[in-house]
């Protein structure tokens, strides 16, 4: 089917694509949830992942019955998405009517709502697992080897996307403490010079004064600092005379 | 470059203190160059050097500091390796007034790798060598591949850190130059200047008498020095 294989490699190259630029996350596994309904042959997908507190959640749903389903399976705990992302396994169903009793609860539910069959797949990069990639079907039946290949590399591409992500944001905010932390520190050594030149001061001794002047007030040091540092003249004398 | 060499810095860094020493020596017998330094940058001004193998590449980082050019600032500002394997007699000159005193102090071959995590810059790795060198393929990709580690170090420690502050590994193993920036200080008030232009000023004094800005700020501190 040369239109099916055209969307995929397209959808490869977009998921890719989001590893050298910056993306929105919810936004790309919307996209990624609605493409594999067109990809596959399944009715619905959608994508829950964990949450920094290792709880799992639904991130992106192919349709509102889809999101309701999803979120039944974490409320009850139940069904094939929270047993794939336990054993970080593929978990199937090609017929949930026959399959009641893995999911006493869940396939009921999704009977009710016209699904039929299921699948979860990892979403896992060697010994992380972030979630899973499900698809739910209006009939029973298996669902095609190649398809199945081709959904779980998806899940793949998607997987190392948001790890690169997740990664990258960390580094951003860890820098940006680091760069706040040494431009501080730089700050607080100039306003040791500015109070010790103004009032003949040791560098200790200014030191002691910024930080007492600090504490006195309720006033952050590096606040203190950075107005010392900017020449504040009336508040340099202040500081200087605190003893 | 060995996996177990990563492993075994690894579980050294986990250790904290010495990290910059520990950094430079393993920068550089993995790239197996003379010597090696890590400097880091904020607001993209040089903030201090976290580790020096030897006196060569302490006077790499102390003239980038105080001319504010070099292979560090240049691979800082660019984000990808600045390689220089002839100094001495370059294809073209890349830094004025750098170049003379890092020659001076031994330094033949100069390259330059950004340290970078997740798309942020940190600072940058040095590495010379001490005739003309041209790296070879695997140099290359080992200072790649440490220059990557010692980011990634570098974050592993801060993030040690309470929030707001520097994170103790990197405030004692870390030259901050405290005194440089306290003669700023200084200055900025005898030359009713902002502590910039101050900075600036020092930086000037120490090049127009060839000495180091660091004793430049020194002598101011102590009272010896006044500029006018």
């Amino acid at each position: 089917m040369p239109g099916r294989e055209a969307l995929l490699a397209r959808t490869f190259v977009e998921a890719a694509d989001t590893l050298v630029s910056d993306f929105d996350v919810v936004d790309f596994l919307t996209s990624l949830a609605a493409r594999c309904t067109d990809l596959f042959d399944a009715s619905e997908a959608g994508i829950m992942l964990t949450d920094h507190n290792g709880g799992l959640q639904v991130v992106a749903s192919s349709s509102h019955a889809m999101q309701h389903l999803e979120l039944f399976e974490l409320q009850h705990s139940e069904g094939p998405c929270v047993d794939c992302y336990r054993s970080a396994q593929v978990v199937a169903s090609h017929d949930l009517d026959a399959d009641r009793h893995r999911w006493p609860r869940f396939a009921p539910e999704a009977i009710a709502h016209g699904m039929h069959s299921a699948w979860a797949l990892p979403m896992r990069l060697r010994e992380t697992t972030l979630g899973s990639l499900n698809l739910l079907r209006d009939r029973s039946g298996p669902l095609a080897d190649e398809d199945l290949d081709a959904a779980q590399a998806l899940a793949d591409v998607a997987t190392i996307a948001l790890i690169q992500q997740r990664a990258a944001e960390d580094a951003r905010i860890l820098n940006e403490q680091l760069q706040t932390a040494l431009t501080s520190r730089v700050t607080i050594e100039q306003a040791k010079g500015v109070l010790a030149e103004r009032a003949g001061l040791t560098m200790d001794v200014a030191f002691d004064r910024l930080r007492r002047y600090a504490r006195a007030h309720q006033r952050r040091l590096t606040d203190v600092a950075w107005a010392v540092a900017d020449r504040d003249m009336a508040l340099v004398d202040e500081v200087a005379g605190h003893a | 470059m060995e996996s177990e060499f990563l492993d075994a810095l690894h579980r050294d860094l986990g250790a904290g203190e010495g990290s910059g020493a520990r950094l430079v020596q393993a920068c550089r017998d993995a790239t197996d160059v003379t010597g090696a330094g890590i400097m880091l940058m904020a607001d993209g001004q040089h903030r201090g050097t976290m580790g020096a193998s030897d006196a060569a590449i302490a006077v790499v980082e102390e003239l980038q500091f105080t001319l504010g050019e070099g292979p560090c600032i240049d691979t800082f500002t660019s984000g990808t390796p600045v390689l220089e394997p002839h100094l001495r007699d370059p294809d073209e000159v890349r830094w004025h007034e750098f170049s003379g005193p890092a020659l001076a102090a031994g330094v033949e071959a100069i390259f330059g790798f950004p340290l970078v995590v997740g798309g942020v810059r940190l600072g940058a790795l040095d590495l010379y060598v001490d005739h003309p060198w041209e790296l070879t393929d695997e140099q290359y990709a080992d200072a790649v591949a440490m220059a990557d580690v010692v980011a990634n170090a570098i974050l592993a420690l801060q993030s040690r850190a309470q929030p707001g502050s520097l994170a103790v590994e990197l405030e004692t193993g870390v030259r901050l130059r405290s005194v440089v920036h306290q003669a700023s200080g200084m200055v900025a008030v005898q030359l009713d200047i902002p502590v910039a232009d101050a900075l600036a000023r020092l930086r000037a004094h120490a090049y127009s008498e060839d000495a180091s800005i660091d004793d430049v700020a020194r002598a101011v501190v102590d009272r010896e020095l006044r500029l006018e």
